[in-house]
């Protein structure tokens, strides 16, 4: 029994909130969550938290009727309560941190941006920081460019030349947004599986609609860009009142900067190694395979600690020039043919990159594909898309809620618990104890 | 400096009310900028600038959809923290229906101030000013450090209240103690009677007992408020009305959230009509209630961006709604 804490527990995911619980040996804080019939959130914290260290735990994942905004709001308005009702230290506990990875750009299968930059035909006339044209007393704002041609005929070729995308040329914004309007808020169903038909050359897992994005274009000149959110993240658990988050294998280490209080990063890594150890047979004779260059430190670490050969995959996105064989964008450096390779990346999301990882390995010869991950989010069709892959098993924490997870991937899914490690962290944090040992425990 | 150097009007539009942005820009004359929100398939929602906002005065208008409130107010905190990064010189939170804002007290213990929590959250993402439509509380303004413009419908509805009906006929009736200073302003201006209905609330979205004060008998009881919610309150206000002698009941309220089972419990009502503005997108709402009437609230939060961007005093718009 550990005195003068309390376990506050969001609705993303029950299951290990109850097991952390478990462990120390003290039962969750009652509350109520729910959502009033406006869509507003309900939350009555009904355990007294005066002079309390709180940990609130909520996973930044949304799925089986459940939004992920819902619980990060959610998140937001409990450390808030907490601290107006006197807490004296709230950690916010985010075994899955949110909106912590989002690519550059969306992207087609042959790695071009989704997203068309301007008009084609008219780039070659003009260059591209000439658009707007740099004001300067007496010359207009958007009358015509430094080199003296009239924007307003560029813009009218512009249209014209769009053909793909035919009515939604420069200026016709509005039907866009119209047809965004109702679908996208309209049903509860945003868990509802994404349709996993590819429209035109496009990757569908990637977005909802993909619809939508075909028709958007960015002003001609203008290089369209997808905001990151992180920060705001970050700063937006600060302002609500955390004092202290622990999260777990961020995407990005550097999210851990973002923050003005202090971020403790657990790893997944020792759970996955004492997998491999126990689980995998030969694991001496395998090879730890990173699916991008950006994973490799962490795929160097588990395979160097254990003293096991590593390979790495290189995942070209953009194409090289357009003339190059736009395919070959995934390239396998290291040796892998008969052997057991066992991939290891940070998440899964839409399994895109593992899949076509153990594509790649397969067609290298591999024997046995083994991945494992520590957040196993599974959104869009990446179920479907893994139980058709070359991957003989997955292997994932329970970061966030697997139960559905399990149950459609049957055995092809492995399961590790986390709750041990974010009790013991919970315990530790608590009583002032290091919790670097909970980095580099075998 | 020329006039065509002056930064620029530029309105985003969140994905929660696309129709009212839409009547925003026509009225201003300018084309809502291109952006695009989406959400990935892992729910995260993303958002996509298409042009420059660069040194521009960016207005981003985000009401909320009923049953939605968190993605909505998610996507908005991202478009504000999007235009900071991108240098815009300021940035202006369009909300007519400002989230949370009837959670804006403390009212029993560790209850949350959520309407505190998302002024703070606008705020840390990048708003520099905000525009809203009849908050719940005035006071809601105390919870920012930047400037709230609180606009009022209160001149719509005088406005159709005249053009309807001949207001000697007429009783303006407050449907709780908390909305009585709104409903004696708009009885005020039309030199009506006013009445006042009491009533207890054991829990939230359910109605207790009511208790009428004042006249209304052989009248047109026209009954104000902010907000009509799962509209238990009005429909049994129009009741206690009805029983009181009133020739018939209308609503006139600013935001129609009309959550729940609001659309049935209005048809089998007394109420005559449900008056609300747009500030709340409506969907295929008014189709299922032929009761339902709509007053278009764009040009007056036109107009208040119009003044705000020029660095025009804002307070004709508190007596005035601009046709």
């Amino acid at each position: 029994m550990v005195r003068n804490i309390v376990v506050l527990g969001g609705n993303s995911h029950p299951a290990l909130v109850d097991s952390v619980c478990n462990m120390l040996g003290l039962p969750a804080c009652n509350r109520i969550l729910t959502k009033f019939s406006s869509g507003e959130s309900r939350c009555e914290i009904q355990d007294s938290v005066r002079g309390k260290d709180v940990y609130i735990i909520q996973t930044g994942f949304g799925g089986n009727g459940s939004k992920l905004n819902d619980h990060f709001m959610d998140l937001c308005i409990m450390i808030s309560a907490c601290k107006t009702g006197s807490a004296r230290r709230v950690t916010a506990v985010l075994p899955l941190f949110p909106y912590s990875r989002q690519p550059d750009l969306p992207y087609k299968k042959s790695g071009a941006p989704l997203f068309k930059a301007g008009s084609e035909s008219g780039r070659k006339d003009y260059t591209f920081d000439s658009v707007p044209a740099t004001p300067a007393p007496g010359v207009p704002r958007t009358a015509g460019l430094i080199n003296g041609t009239d924007i307003t005929n560029r813009l009218a070729k512009t249209v014209l030349t769009n053909g793909v995308n035919g009515a939604n040329g420069v200026g016709s914004m509005s039907p866009v947004k119209q047809t965004n309007g109702e679908s996208y808020f309209g049903g509860n169903g945003v868990a509802s599986p994404v349709q996993s038909t590819t429209i035109g050359s496009y990757t569908t897992h990637d977005y909802q609609n993909v619809s939508h994005i075909g028709a958007f274009q960015a002003k001609p000149g203008y290089k369209q860009w997808v905001a990151q959110a992180g920060t705001l993240v970050a700063n937006l658990l600060t302002c609500a009142g955390a004092d202290h988050v622990i999260t777990m294998d961020l995407h990005d280490p550097q999210v851990q900067g973002f923050f003005d209080v202090p971020v403790d990063n657990l790893y997944g890594r020792p759970l996955l190694k004492r997998y491999i150890q126990t689980h995998i047979p030969n694991y001496k004779d395998a090879v730890i395979i990173s699916p991008d260059a950006g994973g490799a430190k962490r795929a160097t670490a588990i395979a160097d600690s254990m003293g096991v050969d590593f390979a790495l995959i290189h995942k070209e996105r953009r194409p090289t020039k357009i003339t190059d064989r736009q395919n070959a964008s995934m390239m396998l450096v290291g040796n892998v043919a008969d052997r057991v390779c066992i991939l290891i990346d940070d998440l899964v999301d839409t399994g895109n990159t593992i899949t076509r990882a153990a594509k790649l390995l397969k067609k290298e010869g591999a024997t046995t594909i083994y991945a494992l991950l520590t957040h196993g989010v599974f959104s869009g069709d990446a179920i479907n898309r893994i139980k058709a892959s070359a991957i003989d098993k997955i292997v994932v924490t329970n970061s966030v809620p697997q139960d559905e997870h399990k149950a459609l991937l049957g055995s092809k899914l492995d399961v590790l618990d986390i709750s041990p490690i974010f009790a013991e962290a919970i315990r530790r944090v608590h009583h002032g104890e290091s919790i670097s040992v909970l980095f580099n425990q075998d | 400096m020329s006039a065509e150097m002056a930064n620029e009007i530029k309105l985003i539009s969140g994905r929660s009310h696309p129709e009212l942005s839409d009547k925003i820009a026509k009225r201003l004359g300018i084309e809502v900028a291109r952006t695009v929100s989406l959400n990935y398939s892992n729910q995260e929602t993303s958002f996509t600038v298409g042009e420059s906002v660069r040194d521009e005065d960016v207005f981003i208008v985000q009401s909320t959809t009923t049953g939605d409130v968190n993605e909505g107010l998610m996507e908005l905190l991202i478009m504000i923290s999007a235009c900071r990064t991108a240098s815009a010189r300021r940035i202006t939170a369009v909300i007519p229906n400002f989230p949370y804002a009837r959670q804006d007290k403390k009212d029993k213990s560790r209850a949350p101030i959520s309407a505190r929590l998302v002024a703070n959250m606008l705020q840390t993402a990048g708003a520099n000013h905000i525009i809203t439509v009849d908050l719940h509380a005035s006071q809601i303004q105390g919870f920012f450090s930047v400037p709230v413009d609180n606009l009022y419908a209160e001149p719509s509805f005088l406005r159709y209240i005249r053009e309807n009906f001949k207001t000697e006929d007429c009783v303006i009736v407050s449907p709780d103690a908390g909305g009585a200073k709104r409903a004696t302003s708009i009885a005020d201006h039309l030199n009506t009677a006013f009445a006042l209905i009491h009533k207890e609330r054991p829990r939230p979205n359910v109605v207790g007992r009511m208790v009428l004060v004042g006249n209304v008998e052989d009248k047109i009881a026209i009954l104000v408020d902010d907000m009509a919610d799962t509209c238990g309150t009005l429909v049994k206000a129009a009741a206690v009305l009805k029983e009181n002698g009133a020739k018939s009941v209308l609503a006139l309220v600013t935001h129609g959230i009309l959550s729940g089972n609001a659309i049935e419990t209005l048809n089998s009502s007394v109420l005559s009509a449900l008056v609300v503005t747009n500030t709340v997108p409506l969907g295929d709402k008014v189709e299922r209630c032929p009761k339902l009437r709509v007053i278009d609230i764009s040009p007056t939060i036109a107009e208040a961006i119009r003044r705000t961007h020029n660095g025009e005093s804002v307070s004709y718009l508190f007596t005035h709604a601009p046709v």
